[in-house]
């Protein structure tokens, strides 16, 4: 038989509701005999199916470091045919997961260096599972700083985790949002503005970011500005996908498959395709 | 090694196959052209000098196949895979770009990642090549590495030499089934028969140049022009020998596998409305830098095999070999 394209067989275990269109569920591999899967990195991410409905890939939204053996997050965004059935779901349904894809963040790279993460929206979910990596190794990089916008204060996802980041050592998180709403405390102004106004430093320093196209468009720009050099940027890059694995033919830019290649790459690699 | 026989003892020697394997080989079906299909009598062949409209990949790269079944079964899930292929089978009168074709092929179904349903097709299959003495108009395997006479991907390939075959054996495979043909070609044969490849390399006279790299021409306003008849029907991407394309989707209970392509505006359109190859102008320049680029530069060859099918069936008569020639590098 195929097995390629056969997924494992999960159980739904949690279900949070980060805001009004985003869900995180935790999820329980019923085979944990399946291996290779449990050794996931930050940046990876698996296909995700509710059998008769779909499949989509979804990057794993927590670090490994915090996840039980066999266990995973994802956080989905619902928008489409597939989105819609994952929120109908309940704990307890049984879904498939095929996985994990992708290379994942070059967490090597990053040792002993500062850290700038810059997330909009969902884009938070795979620098999330960095972010809790790095925390969980805290004396193996500097400073980290956190830079996440969401459009209004409610489509902040991970909310029940900025205390705790916040509290982390040599770490500070800057919250944004692009429109002002009553109680809100923090920052209003898109990402790339704020990141103009916070000027961190490029010394010793990687840039992680992951976001909305138009984010990453005019937050690149402001990294350069500031003296980061083009190796030294990381980003994860979205096209759509449907095998994972480099065979389907539809996920490249250029030469590069996202699924196989990437989804993570640093801004040299990718610049040219970048519009 | 070379072997020779007279046609008919091929024949027979066919209608021995038949017995263990499943044989599949181009057949003339009246008013339609040349289709590969199963055969039960070596009758059933042609092995003239027309081409098959449909490339032999069908075979391996199913157009459109079931992966898995899943659902509910006494009130819990299950997923089940579809069992593989067991049948041997034989490919007989396969030509040489086809063969090549699923040489390429290789390359993205049989790798660290197997496509098992892909790759246990093609171990349960010999390939039976027959050279091509009359290349087409539109051929032009010999500007993109490939030739009429090539043998590579194949078991054996025969050569039609008047009433007889010259069978040159390239695999175990394919000396195991010529086993019952112990006859070697003689001095004057052999000296034939390479005359006879010269010759089919002659006749081929569509010459194209293929620039090393396209890298300083995506930009350009020639993707525009080129492809502005283009209908994006997507016919090229089907009759394609090395084109791998393929949409999984969901059937209530089991995952379908079938052919897409790039010719189509919702082969990257995404969840969000966005998409990232709009206008048939960057699907056709996909294709062509698919083809003629990035898989060199992942692979080391190019993804075509100058069959010319694309360019032989397409409604708006576009030319690949002339688009790629003429690009202004
Ligand atoms: C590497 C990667 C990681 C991702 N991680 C997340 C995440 O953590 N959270 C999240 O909410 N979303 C994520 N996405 C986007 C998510 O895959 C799409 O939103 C999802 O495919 C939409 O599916 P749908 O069936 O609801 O939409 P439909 O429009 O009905 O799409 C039909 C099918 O096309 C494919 N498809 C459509 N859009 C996309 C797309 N943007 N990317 C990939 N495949 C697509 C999927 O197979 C999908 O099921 C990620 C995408 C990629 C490529
Ligand atoms: S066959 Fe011709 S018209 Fe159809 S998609 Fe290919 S190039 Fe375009
Ligand atoms: S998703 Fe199929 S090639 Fe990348």
């Amino acid at each position: 038989m195929n097995s390629l394209y056969l997924p494992h067989l999960a159980q739904i275990t949690g279900i949070k509701q980060e805001t009004q269109d985003i869900k995180t569920f935790k999820l329980a591999l019923l085979d944990l005999s399946a291996g290779s899967f449990f050794n996931y990195r930050p940046g990876q991410f698996v296909e995700f199916s509710v059998i008769g409905e779909g499949e989509a890939p979804f990057c794993l939204s927590n670090s490994p470091t915090r996840m039980p053996k066999g266990s995973i997050e994802c956080s989905v965004k619902k928008i489409g045919k597939l989105t819609q059935a994952l929120h109908d779901l309940d704990i307890g349904d049984r879904v498939g997961i095929r996985g994990p894809y992708g290379n994942g963040f070059p967490v090597e790279q990053l040792k002993n260096k500062n850290l700038l993460f810059i997330a909009g929206g969902i884009g938070l979910a795979p620098l999330r599972s960095l972010i809790n990596y790095c925390l969980d190794k805290r004396t193996e990089f500097k400073g980290i700083t956190i830079l996440n916008g969401a459009r209004t204060p409610k489509d902040l996802v991970y909310q029940d985790e900025y205390e705790h980041w916040r509290k982390a050592k040599d770490t500070q998180l800057h919250l944004t949002v692009d429109c002002q709403e009553e109680n809100w405390a923090c920052m209003v102004g898109v990402v790339p503005k704020i990141l103009e106004t916070l000027a961190p430093t490029c010394e010793d320093s990687v840039a992680i970011l992951c976001g909305p196209p138009v984010m990453i468009k005019y937050t690149l720009p402001v990294l350069l500005k500031l003296g980061f050099c083009e190796t030294a940027i990381i980003t994860t890059m979205e096209m759509k996908m449907k095998c994972g694995l480099g065979k389907c033919g539809r996920c490249n830019i250029g030469p590069l498959y996202i699924c196989k290649d990437g989804p993570v790459f640093n801004y040299a690699q990718v610049k040219n395709f970048i519009h | 090694m070379l072997r020779i026989a007279q046609k008919e003892e091929l024949q027979k020697m066919i209608d021995g196959f038949l017995a263990d394997y499943e044989v599949i080989g181009p057949r003339e079906l009246p008013g339609k052209g040349i289709f590969y299909q199963p055969i039960t009598n070596a009758q059933d062949l042609y092995l003239g000098e027309r081409f098959a409209i449909e490339p032999v990949k069908k075979f391996f790269f199913r157009p459109s196949e079931y992966l898995f079944e899943g659902g509910l079964k006494e009130g819990s899930e299950f997923l089940e895979g579809i069992p593989l292929a067991q049948n041997k089978r034989m490919i007989i009168g396969v030509r040489p770009c086809e063969a090549r074709g699923l040489a390429l092929l290789d390359k993205i179904f049989n790798t660290e990642y197997k496509d098992e349903a892909y790759v246990s097709l093609r171990e349960k299959t010999i390939l039976v090549g027959l050279s091509c003495q009359a290349p087409g108009k539109d051929c032009f395997c010999t500007s993109i590495g490939g030739s009429p006479v090539q043998a590579r991907g194949m078991d054996a390939l025969i050569f039609s030499a008047g009433s007889k075959y010259v069978i040159e054996i390239i695999t175990d495979k394919g000396k195991d089934i010529f086993d019952t043909c112990p006859k070697e070609p003689d001095k004057e044969e052999i000296k034939a028969w390479e005359s006879l490849k010269e010759k089919s390399n002659a006749a081929l006279r569509k010459k194209i140049k293929i620039p090393e790299s396209l890298d300083n021409i995506f930009e350009s306003g020639y993707w525009g022009k080129v492809s502005s008849a283009c209908i994006s029907c997507g016919v090229c991407t089907y009759l394609c020998p090395t084109c791998h394309c393929f949409d999984l989707v969901d059937e209530e209970r089991k995952k379908l596998r079938c052919y897409d392509g790039c010719a189509f505006s919702d082969f990257t359109l995404e969840a969000s409305g966005g998409n990232p190859r709009p206008t048939k102008m960057e699907r056709y320049r996909q294709r062509v830098f698919h083809k003629f680029d990035y898989f060199k530069k992942n692979f080391g060859e190019h993804l075509c095999v100058g069959c010319g099918r694309c360019i032989r069936h397409c409604p708006v008569k576009m030319n690949i070999a002339e688009i790629v020639d003429q690009a202004p590098v």
